[in-house]
């Protein structure tokens, strides 16, 4: 009872963000916050739930963002249907990327998924006659939904931060089922997994579509908002940050991952740290983490490591 | 002109050089996963930081190209061992994803601080056979592709006589065939670990001293030969070291030959598409032992 109290408390002390804080910095850093959560999702998906290090949420991203930025601008297209492609496309880019690599060691996984995110760049900046390559997309319209034109702040802060409610509903639906148990056990213990009739492959590259299918729209909304995209979005640096905001927020968890986007999408922001300076804090912060705070980890590696032990035990 | 012998002559000779130059940058990415099954997420970011210790070492200290080549390599070694002392060894028992989250961050922090200290504006660093070509029956040879492809051959006999006749090789190679069965024989895995690492590191300088001369400097520039040399060791065989040398030389005469006879985009994506279509028939590689999960 108590946590369904939290989430009310969290979901009003929210949506009186713009009437209170009504600044259009601060509503601009909460609306990418939001596209962060959708991002920190995406990653918990496969990195927490399903215990894979994927590199590919930029992968997802990039693409969900040209192929709204794309259906605005060549086909007039705009609104949910948008949307809905942009995600579709993150499933569609989930399946191409997955099927290949969630066959192989995961060593290879970690490979091919980067790599795949680094191809996709390189496309992004040289088919010129679709993306305008390193020059990038510009004056993206603005989207319509239900008829309404998404404009203004408030307007974005709302889209926003209904998408990543959704976001989060569709992933404590997905975990709660039988898919998600399939995801979960894939993780703990994959000869047993495979022992109780799960289709690991198939689980594997289900959660992997989903992630595709969150960051794509994520991609969207970000192309949409901002109005400009370059070959950047496909960037290593989303993934740094993802990483340590689903690793510090407690990977595995549903809202772990949510506090670690809102708290690391908004604290560089409000101390005002340069790119590069916070991308360096980044890197410091995760090889802390990863030499001594090896139990930050812990909610994918250390369970997987206690599992794979008990045979022996 | 397309079938021109002239030309294909040419084409073949560039795709040796800048095969070689793949099987080079690739070398110490193989020996780490070779040998420690780890991989090294900060490789192209040891060869990004050679290329621009090279840049001080001729331009602040002033020496010469080949004494300036000399110490980056040493002073890349003693990274690597540094790099093995404090991201490697602490994870050899917690699993390969903490290795590369580890050295994943070391590549951020090598790339944001170079960012931070020389901009990120293109550097040139000049090298004394860069303007040097040699015409061999209408075929042109660039003096630096010919220094880039002599690194190469003298680094890889050079590591096949160490891994072969020396013991710290021997132990090496024992590590790479079982780390429970060192520990029982008394072989320092630690030391091993250190060496292996200062070895990857010193091959990954060697190629950023060769290489870079060819290319701009930027902070990103690693990024692109980690990509390359992912789908090398890939393609080869992971931790088999002939395999990953012959799949550097054919991949860049794949690109040469895709570049001179149809567009730049093909002769970009071919290393990508060889290594899905190779992970998908072949997972363990052109000569793999299989790879170790």
């Amino acid at each position: 009872m108590s946590r369904t109290r939290a989430i009310a408390v969290v979901a009003a002390l929210a949506l009186a963000l713009p009437p209170v804080l009504g600044s259009p910095y601060v509503l601009h850093i909460a609306i990418m916050t939001g596209f962060y959560v959708i991002l920190a999702q995406s990653l918990n998906l496969v990195l927490g739930y399903g215990g894979l290090l994927s590199l590919a949420t930029p992968a997802f991203f990039g693409v969900g963002a040209y192929a709204a930025a794309i259906l605005a601008l060549r086909f007039g297209w705009d609104g949910a249907a948008t949307l809905g492609l942009a995600a579709l496309a993150g499933v569609a880019t989930g399946i191409a990327i997955g099927f290949p690599s969630l066959r192989v060691s995961r060593h290879s996984f970690v490979i091919v998924t980067l790599s795949a995110t680094l191809l996709l760049q390189l496309v992004a900046n040289n088919w010129e006659d679709l993306t305008r390559g390193s020059l990038g997309l510009a004056n993206i319209p603005a989207p319509r939904l239900f008829g309404l034109t998404v404009e203004g702040r408030t307007g974005w802060y709302l889209l926003s931060l209904a998408a990543a409610g959704a976001v989060v509903l569709v992933t404590h639906r997905v975990v709660g089922s039988r898919f998600g148990r399939a995801i979960v056990a894939t993780r703990e213990n994959e000869q047993l997994a495979l022992a109780a009739g799960i289709d690991v492959f198939r689980t594997r590259l289900f959660a992997f579509s989903l992630s595709g299918a969150f960051a794509g729209l994520a991609g969207a909304l970000y192309a949409y908002f901002i109005t400009y995209i370059d070959p950047g979005v496909f960037g290593f640096s989303v993934s740094e940050a993802l990483l340590i905001m689903v690793i510090l927020g407690g990977s595995g968890t549903l809202w772990g991952p949510v506090a670690g986007a809102v708290v690391f999408t908004a604290l560089p922001e409000l101390l005002r740290i340069a790119p590069e300076v916070r991308s360096l804090l980044y890197g410091i912060i995760l090889l802390l983490i990863v030499l001594y705070r090896p139990a930050g980890l812990a909610t994918w590696l250390g369970r997987h490591r206690t599992a794979a032990a008990a045979p022996s035990a | 002109m397309l079938t021109d012998p002239v030309f294909l002559a040419q084409l073949a000779a560039n795709g040796v050089a800048v095969g070689l130059g793949y099987a080079l940058a690739a070398l110490g990415l193989a020996l780490v996963f070779g040998i420690l099954g780890q991989v090294n997420f900060a490789h192209g970011e040891l060869y990004m930081l050679a290329a621009f210790v090279l840049l001080w070492a001729t331009q602040r200290l002033g020496l010469p190209y080949g004494a300036a080549a000399a110490l980056t390599v040493a002073l890349m070694a003693g990274a690597g061992a540094a790099l093995a002392q404090a991201v490697i060894i602490p994870n050899l028992d917690r699993g390969f994803e903490s290795v590369i989250l580890g050295t994943l961050a070391v590549a951020v922090i090598l790339q944001n601080a170079v960012r931070l200290a020389f901009g990120a504006t293109p550097l040139d660093i000049a090298a004394p056979l860069e303007g040097v070509t040699v015409d061999v029956g209408g075929v042109l040879l660039f003096g630096q592709r010919l220094a880039v492809c002599a690194a190469f051959v003298a680094a890889y006999t050079g590591l096949a006589a160490f891994l072969r006749f020396t013991a710290a090789g021997r132990a090496m190679r024992a590590m790479s065939q079982s780390r429970d069965a060192c520990v029982m024989v008394g072989i320092d895995v630690r030391r091993v670990t250190r060496w292996t690492g200062a070895l990857g590191a010193a091959l990954a300088g060697l190629a950023g001293v060769v290489i870079a001369p060819l290319f701009d400097l930027y902070p990103n520039m690693g990024t692109e030969v980690v990509f390359k040399s992912f789908a090398v060791v890939i393609i080869g065989g992971m931790g088999n070291l002939a395999g990953s040398a012959f799949a550097g030389l054919a991949l860049g005469l794949a690109e040469s030959f895709a570049g001179g006879l149809g567009s730049a985009v093909l002769r970009d994506g071919i290393a990508f598409t060889v290594m899905i279509a190779m992970l998908l028939v072949r997972p363990q590689g052109l000569f793999g032992r299989s790879v170790r999960v």
